[in-house]
Order: structure tokens, then sequence, then C-alpha cells
């Protein structure tokens, strides 16, 4: 049991790591908490499923970068002019929440089915120590570790990603050297809610896919990128593949009701005892 | 002088749809829930806009009341009226509790954490299903049973004028004022030697006992509540109540509650693209209008009048 426990935890966080991921890329670079990230993401998914029958490829692409365009559009024209004037993180808050109940309109509006299940192909089985897995689960789990080494690579060896790293650690400084500020925040905005796509493709392959889905992508994503110390990429990974865990044992143990329970209990906890998260934030809220 | 007119104008506005009474069907009913949330939304006006506490568990604290009314009625037996107040009392406990615990913290950590609370006790109260019947929710005849839906609402009416009312004068006392200086400048506060943490606590008890009584007399107005009926979404409704009315203005949160509640109520046409339009509208009305309908709304006036003259 306790090994099952392990995997489904480490699959569960690996999942749930890319909408932290996301939160993180957007939060570290922008500054900005989004929460309609999860609703985007989950938007994509619903996109996704309805190219899926012509080209799997296809619809996937299309659904991330339909994704993409929505979170740099947002970013351009609503987000980064509201925090030119000065807009705090509460006004965010309830920004992006009013961006998300939008998509969440529109998903209702374009898609009339209330859950979809995304009909992946499956990779087989795989025997881990005497627990058999499904391979598609392991396969979700390695591509989330090797989305974050990704972008750890743009970040330290590509010219955008040493922009990001610019206007991340000083706004001024990086206007100042020409970094096209707006269009960095942009390209962040997109790559998050892409990120976001791509973890309610997995979601909606393992599990189902409902609207309701996005709030609880988003604000899982958003609470685990607190726990980890939000705007820390591997802060966010550890934590969520540690949440991930606690989902795993507090459902076999308590059941599943209390899976969310005891997360957002552990995770109130963390935000009493240490605010600035597991390995801290270089930014604060 | 005007802003006394202002304020006395505004709770005998209040009063008005007493005349619904005579009518009675649908337009009382709603209006019955516009004031209830109208309550919540004064207890967000008051602790949040006016006494500069970053906390989002107004769904919470209503459903303390709400629930433990129930609880304390039908599974111990006790009276309704002792049930209604002690679960009105109890509310606070939990925002002051998560007040003292986030002290440490600073302004959005805090907010998130009673935000949280608001995303977590939804699913406790489903995870606790045996007790509180989760999704499926409970019945409850409560006070209609002896008085009555006509009396409750009438009560409901005078509660939240007398709400509004009490709100308006605490506002003017000495302990109003210092919440105003602390919501402006807690540091300064502090510094010219007022105990914050004293004040602060009084803001809490006073709001969450309000929001408490509020959600006692909710689940006494509807007969029914489930873990639907405080999801994560009725805090965010309860917030935007001041936020889109106006929080600088006494009359705000009665203009945000008839936007909020009744929005939902004038799209039901075009229910297919509510929250297309819901949303929108919230983001037009932050972004352009940041200070909310009311005083944009007395611009209007203002302006119209000029002309005339």
């Amino acid at each position: 049991m306790l090994l099952n426990g392990i995997i489904t935890g480490l699959i569960m966080g690996g999942i749930l790591s890319l909408p932290v991921l996301g939160v993180a890329v957007i939060y570290g670079i922008t500054g900005i908490p989004n929460f309609a990230i999860g609703v985007i993401g989950v938007l994509g998914g619903f996109v996704t499923w309805y190219f899926l029958s012509f080209n799997m490829g296809v619809a996937i692409v299309i659904g991330i970068a339909v994704c993409f365009i929505i979170g740099y559009i947002i970013q351009r024209i609503l987000l980064t002019p509201i925090s030119e004037r000065g807009g705090d993180s509460t006004l965010f808050f309830i920004i992006t929440v009013s961006v998300g109940f939008v998509f969440e309109g529109i998903i209702r509006a374009i898609f009339p089915r209330p859950n979809i299940s995304l009909e992946l192909p499956r990779i087989g089985t795989i025997n881990l120590a005497g627990v058999t897995v499904e391979g598609f689960k392991i396969f979700a789990l390695l591509f989330a570790l090797g989305t974050l080494v990704v972008i750890r690579l743009l970040e330290e060896h590509t010219e955008i990603g040493k922009s990001w790293q610019a206007t991340s650690q000083n706004l001024k400084l990086a206007k100042l050297i020409g970094i096209n500020t707006n269009r960095v925040f942009s390209i962040a905005s997109g790559i998050g809610c892409a990120l976001a796509c791509v973890g309610a493709i997995f979601w909606g392959s393992l599990y189902n896919l409902q609207v309701s889905t996005g709030w609880d992508l988003g604000f899982m994503g958003f609470i685990i990128a607190v726990v980890g110390g939000i705007g820390n990429i591997w802060g966010g990974i550890i934590s969520a593949l540690i949440m991930g865990m606690v989902m795993s044992f507090s459902g076999y143990l308590l059941g599943g009701e209390w899976q969310s329970v005891i997360l957002y209990f552990i995770v109130i906890l963390v935000l009493i005892i240490a605010p600035k998260g597991i390995l801290g934030s270089e930014r604060s809220l | 002088m005007k802003d006394h007119y202002e304020k006395i104008g505004t709770i005998l506005a209040l009063l008005l749809p007493l005349l619904f009474v005579f009518r009675g069907g649908y337009l009382q009913e709603v209006t019955g829930y516009v004031y209830l949330f109208l309550i919540q939304g004064y207890v967000a006006w008051f602790l949040f806009f006016k006494s500069g506490q970053p906390f989002f568990g107004y769904s919470v604290t209503m459903a303390v009341g709400a629930y433990g009314t129930i609880v304390l009625t039908e599974i111990f037996g006790w009276p309704i009226l002792a049930s209604m107040f002690i679960s009105s009392v109890f509310a606070p406990v939990v925002g002051i509790i998560l007040f003292l615990s986030t002290i440490r913290a600073r302004g959005f950590y805090v907010s998130m954490a009673s935000f949280l609370l608001a995303i977590l006790f939804p699913k406790l109260i489903n995870a606790l299903q045996d007790i509180t019947g989760g999704r499926s929710g409970l019945y409850f005849s409560g006070v209609t049973a002896f008085i009555g839906y006509k009396t409750l609402y009438i009560l409901i009416i005078f509660l939240t004028a007398a709400v509004a009312a009490f709100f308006l004068w605490i506002m003017g006392t000495k302990t109003g004022k210092i919440l105003t200086l602390i919501s402006e400048n807690d540091r300064l506060t502090q510094a010219v030697g007022i105990n914050t943490l004293k004040y602060k606590i009084i803001a809490y008890s006073i709001a969450g006992f309000i929001s408490g009584l509020g959600g006692a007399f909710y689940v006494n107005y509807t007969g029914f509540i489930s873990s639907i009926d405080i999801e994560v979404f009725t805090t965010l409704y309860i917030f935007f109540i001041p936020l889109i009315g106006g929080s600088k203005v006494f009359y705000g949160p009665v203009l945000g509650a008839l936007f909020v509640i009744l929005m939902p109520e004038l799209l039901v046409p075009v229910e297919r693209y509510f929250r297309i339009f819901f949303g929108l509208i919230f983001i037009v009305v932050i972004v352009m209008l940041p200070e909310g309908l009311a005083p944009n709304i007395q611009k209007l006036f203002r302006k119209i009048h000029l002309k005339k003259t």
C-alpha cells in the first residue's frame, strides 16, 4: 500500500505540477497572481477534445496554441496595463477570477457537454517494484519533469530566458537596456496558460475533465505554488509532488472526500507557519 | 449635513421593500435574497474596506451561523432562537483564530489564508455529510413554522436596515475612527500608542457575529442549505457587493447587492452566456469604474442637475 500510495501521489503531483509551473512562470516573471489559468487550460482541453477525431497531434497543438494566444492577449490588453497603473495583488485576484468567469462561460456556451474524457492512446503497463502502473501515467510524470528541465534550460541559455530573468529581477533596468518587457510578460503569460492546458489534457485523459476542473486546477496550482514559494519553480515542483502524495495517502486512509480537506488544511498551516513557502520566494505577495 | 441626509435616506430606502409584503410572490422572494446578501455585503464593507482587514472568509462565517442553527436545533434539540444566537456568537471565532494565526504574515497572504478557508469549508461540509447532508443538503422549517414566511421577510428587512444603521453608527464612534485609521496606516496607528490588535479583534468579532446572524436568518428564509450554497463563489459574490457598488459611499453596498444578486435574474433569457456577461461586467466595472457604481451615478446625477440649472 505504501509503495502504491507513493507512486499514485507522485503521478498526481506530476500532473498538478504543470499548472503549478504555469503559475510559477507567470508570477515569477510578471509578479501577477493569475487565477484564471486553470479555466483557460481546461478550455484548451475542451478544444483538444473537439479536434481529437481529426488528428491527435494536431488537436493537442491547437489546444495548446489557443491557450498560449489567450494568455498572451489577456496579459497584453488587460493585466499589464493594470499593473502599470499600480494594481495590487487583491485587484489582480479579483480581475483574474472575473476573467475565469468569462472563459468558464465560453466553455459552457461552446461545449454543451458538462464533462469529457480525452481518449489518448495508452502505452500499456509497467511493473515498478511489484506495483503495476499504467505507462501513460509514468509518461505524464516524466513529461512534467521534462517540462521543468526545458523551462530551466530556456531560462538559462536563451535570449528570451535571459530577458525573463532581467525583467523579473529589475523591471526598470530591463526597460532601460532595451528589453521589450510588455512582450516578455505576454509570452510568460502565454506559456503559463499553455502549461495549464497540458495539465488539463493529462487530467482529462486520466480522469474526467469538467468545467469546474479549471477552478480546481487554478486554485490548487496557485496554493501549491504558494507552499513551494510562489515564483520559485523548483519549490513549486517539490511542493506539487508532496501535495500529490498527501492527496494520495489521505484518499487511501480517510476516503476521497477528505483528500482536498486535508490538502487545503495543510496549505493553510504552511501559510501560517512559513508564509514564504518551503523554499522561499524572491518576490512577496 | 448633505452626507447626513444621504445616510438617513439610505436606511429609510432600505425599508421600502416592506411594500412587497402586500404583493408577495416572486418579487418578495428575490428581495429577501438581496437583503440577506446585503447583510453580508455590509459585513465585507465594514471589515475589508473600512477596517482594512484582508478577510475573504465571508461564506464561512455565514455558513457557521447557518449550519450551527440547524445542528443545534435539529440534533441537540435547542430552542431555535438560542441556536441562532449561539451560532452567531461562534461565527467570529473562525475569523479571529485565522487572524491571530496569520498575525506574522502580511497583506495578500492573510487574504489567501481566509480565501483557502472559504474553499476548504464546503469540502469539509461534504466530508461530514452524515451530519451536514453534504451536497444533498439539509431541510429546515425553522422559525417559519412559528411566525410564517411573511413575518420572517419583514424581520429580514428590519434586520438589514438595523445592520446598516449599526455600521453607520459604529464608523462614527471612537472605535470606528480608529479602525479607519488602521485601514489607512496600520503602523502609524500603532506608533501613536493605539492597541491595534484589540481594535482588529473587535472588528472581526462584530463582522463575524453579524455575518453568522445573517447566515442563521438565511437558512430560516431558504429552508434549506447545502455545501453548494457556501461554495467559494459565494464569498466572491459577497466581496463583489461593496466593490461593485462603491466602497467609499455608505449606500454603495445597496447598489452592489442589487447588481450582484439581480443581474443573474436579468440574464435568465441569455442563461447560456450568463457567466460571460457576468465576468465581463465585473471586469469593465473594476477597470473603468474603480470607485464602483455609486460615485459615478452620483456624478451623473450632478451633471444632469447642472445641465438643468
